[in-house]
């Protein structure tokens, strides 16, 4: 036995084998695309067949039985297109054309007498070329758009397409050009093993290969697991296992919903752009509602209510597991693919490992989430003891001087009646209850602003007037307030919280400006917007104070809780009352160079004048 | 009885003001201070036979005054005046002899004044 014919040999029982190994799996699992696997290889496998009888029968070529075996052959490439329609989509013209193009073959085979006209052949040729050089170009798109395990697969095909248009061509070359000689047959030889192995790997791979081609995404994502649940948000650790499963599965897109027990609902979290779904609705509800997996090969067909959006997001098959961490329900995990061949058996398995895994990731997410929630309820309540230890503090020192105070001078009444009054000690009362009365006052505003109530009647005022009041107003201390203000800004606003706010503004700038300097209030307007700055050169806020200063109870870190009194409510107070009217307050500063509180409130247009 | 003044250090002026002047009416001879660095110098300077003692105060507070003082080794008796809550722990952990928690009543000052006095 020459080489060659061992060769030859090996091929035939290449293809005979896979043959018998796809008509298997097409007996178990009978669907489209293993029915046409096993049919592209049965074609051959009979070709092979034939070519062995007539070589055991020492019988000449008999017409009916090449015919037949060339028939066989050029079906090959119309098989294989219908490969890469189960696969991808196919132009309905193109597969008219492939089988009127096989019709006629067949025909051509049948009408004329073996050996064909060699200008004939070429023609066989052609059409056999082109029709496997389209299917090859088609498969390798189709790996361009999958990743992982359908990556491979489509790359296995295109090649064992493009080997197999080649192992015809040289074929279809010797046999017009029959000066070529053996080599070239070894060539084609090859080249038909090859494409065989390709196509087998390719349309149905064997168990562990498929793991083997998904091992590395798998462990990529497991390796990223562990990770997932320190990231910032839940959307996007939900964004990465849907980005990991749809890699791992070789799926065009993966979807993880989560379940919202008070909604009843199974959420994505990115809201609008995936329907929210109850349980029992979809595959994925049903996934979810059974609690295991279910595979859906027609999408459309299972879930008619969304056929619509299925056939728009060229979705055929869907797998879909739930994702339940020790009994909680915690939502569902589909995968979604434009054809249901590229979803194996093991897949199942596969997903639910997938499942599982973002359970992990998701359980771990929620216990950091409550380890911060619990962190941030401690430091509220922790806030409010120290707000309302700091507030008794602070109200317990002007009563101090006011019951000691009184007693004293009814003592001194008592020890001597005729004694001049002690107006001293009486303005003394006075002074420390209207102390008292303004930080019992600033305790209810701030309830206000929680509240969202804090301004009473709004008016049509002039803010520079009230700004004129606020900085002429006599003070113990000797700053300048210097008020510019060019034109005047009117709006609707509530004069007496306005004032408030201003003098509130005034009277920290004076107060940490201890050096005494100027303390500026600018009032402008801008288009519709009314403009109060109020600038002092003090002592300035440190930056980590700065996003904090207008909270509730928040004193500067630089700020001595005694040489500066005040219950860290005024700037939480003067927030409330931009924000109600519909305004907002900022604030720059340097340390040691001084603060620029900037309000801006709705001003009215009409009255702008120029 | 001794011509030592008692000292007053608190840092509200108004609070310093009427201490002072009710001490003064049943003839204690009275000395004050601002804050607790303030107490330190007039504590070196008049030896004074009690103090009056705020705790939160800016520059120098209770506690820095009262290790300083027993640093130099003077140890006047010591009446702890606060308003906050924890005022007897307050007093203890300085060693103080008393303590008061503002707002307090004219007697209750005095009695404290009173004892602490005939103690010394």
């Amino acid at each position: 036995m020459s080489a060659q014919t061992l060769l030859r040999a090996v091929t035939q029982a290449v293809f005979l084998g896979v043959f018998i190994l796809v008509a298997i799996d097409a007996v178990r699992r009978p669907r489209r695309a293993t029915l046409d696997t096993a049919l592209l290889f049965g074609a051959l496998a009979i070709a092979i067949a034939d070519q062995w009888i007539i070589d055991a029968l020492h019988v000449n070529v008999d017409r009916a039985l090449g015919a037949i075996n060339g028939s066989l052959v050029m079906a090959m490439p119309y098989l294989l297109l219908r490969l890469l329609d189960d696969f991808t989509d196919v132009p309905r013209r193109v597969m008219r054309a492939a089988e009127a193009g096989l019709v006629l073959a067949v025909a051509g085979l049948i009408g004329f007498a073996s050996p064909l006209p060699s200008g004939l052949t070429l023609v066989y040729v052609l059409y056999f070329v082109v029709i496997e050089g389209y299917c090859a170009l088609g498969f390798v798109r189709a790996a361009q758009r999958s990743s992982g395990v359908t990556c491979r697969r489509m790359q296995a095909v295109a090649a064992g397409s493009a080997l197999l248009g080649l192992a015809i061509l040289i074929a279809g070359f010797q046999v017009a050009t029959p000066s070529l000689e053996d080599l070239w047959t070894v060539v084609v030889q090859v080249c038909g093993i090859a494409s065989g192995i390709a196509y087998f790997i390719g349309f149905a791979p064997p168990r562990w290969l498929r793991r083997a081609w998904q091992g590395p995404e798998l462990r990529t994502f497991l390796g990223r697991a562990a990770t997932l649940p320190r990231l910032p948000d839940t959307e996007t650790i939900v964004r990465e296992l849907e980005r990991g499963a749809a890699q791992a599965l070789g799926a065009s897109q993966a979807v993880v919903r989560l379940w919202d027990e008070d909604a009843g609902v199974l959420r994505h979290t990115m809201d609008g752009q995936v329907p929210e779904i109850r349980p029992g609705e979809t595959i994925g509800g049903r996934a979810f509602a059974r609690q295991q997996t279910v595979f859906s090969e027609d999408a459309a067909r299972d879930d008619p209510e969304y056929a619509e959006m299925y056939r728009s997001r060229n979705v055929q098959a869907v797998l879909a597991a739930p994702i339940t961490a020790a009994g909680r329900r915690l939502g569902v995990l589909a995968a979604y693919a434009p054809r249901s061949p590229i979803f194996a058996e093991d897949d199942i398995q596969l997903i639910e490992l997938l499942a599982d895994q973002a359970a992990v990731v998701l359980e771990s997410r929620a216990l950091i989430d409550e380890a911060v929630r619990v962190q941030a309820r401690e430091e509220a309540t922790r806030l409010k003891d120290d707000f309302l230890s700091a507030a008794a503090h602070d109200l317990k020192t002007p009563l101090t001087t006011m019951v000691a105070q009184a007693q004293f001078l009814e003592r001194k009444v008592t020890r001597n009646p005729e004694a001049p009054p002690d107006i001293e000690g009486i303005r003394r009362i006075v002074r420390e209850a209207q102390r008292m009365r303004s930080r019992v006052m600033a305790l209810l505003d701030a309830s206000r602003v929680e509240q969202g109530r804090l301004l009473g009647r709004l008016e049509t005022v002039d803010l520079i007037e009230l700004a004129r009041d606020v900085c002429e107003r006599p003070r113990s201390t000797p700053h300048r307030v210097v008020l510019e203000a060019p034109q005047p800004v009117v709006g609707e606003y509530d004069p007496v919280r306005i004032a408030q706010l201003l003098d509130n503004l005034v009277e920290n700038a004076i107060k940490y400006s201890p050096n005494g300097s100027d303390v500026q209030v600018r009032v402008w307007q801008d288009d519709k917007v009314a403009n109060i700055a109020v600038i002092d050169h003090g002592i300035g806020i440190p930056a980590t104070d700065l996003p904090h200063v207008f909270d509730r109870f928040h004193r500067g870190s630089n700020v001595d809780d005694r040489s500066f009194a005040g219950m860290g409510l005024g700037l939480f107070i003067c927030r409330g009352i931009a924000e109600q009217h519909g305004g907002r307050i900022t604030v720059d500063s340097k340390p040691g160079a001084g603060s620029t509180f900037h309000v801006r409130l709705p001003a009215d247009a009409r009255v702008l004048v120029s | 009885m001794s011509q030592q003044p008692i000292l007053v250090v608190d840092d509200d002026p108004s609070i310093l003001a009427t201490v002072s002047e009710i001490l003064d009416l049943e003839g204690y001879p009275v000395a004050t201070a601002v804050n607790g660095a303030d107490a330190l110098r007039k504590v070196e300077e008049l030896h004074p036979s009690l103090v009056l003692l705020d705790m939160r105060m800016p520059v120098l507070d209770g506690w820095a005054f009262a290790r300083a003082i027993a640093e130099r080794d003077l140890k006047p008796p010591i009446l702890v005046m606060t308003a906050a809550q924890n005022a007897r722990r307050w007093a203890e952990e300085i060693g103080a002899a008393g303590y008061v928690a503002k707002p307090f009543e004219l007697v209750e000052l005095l009695d404290a004044v009173e004892r602490l006095r005939q103690h010394s």
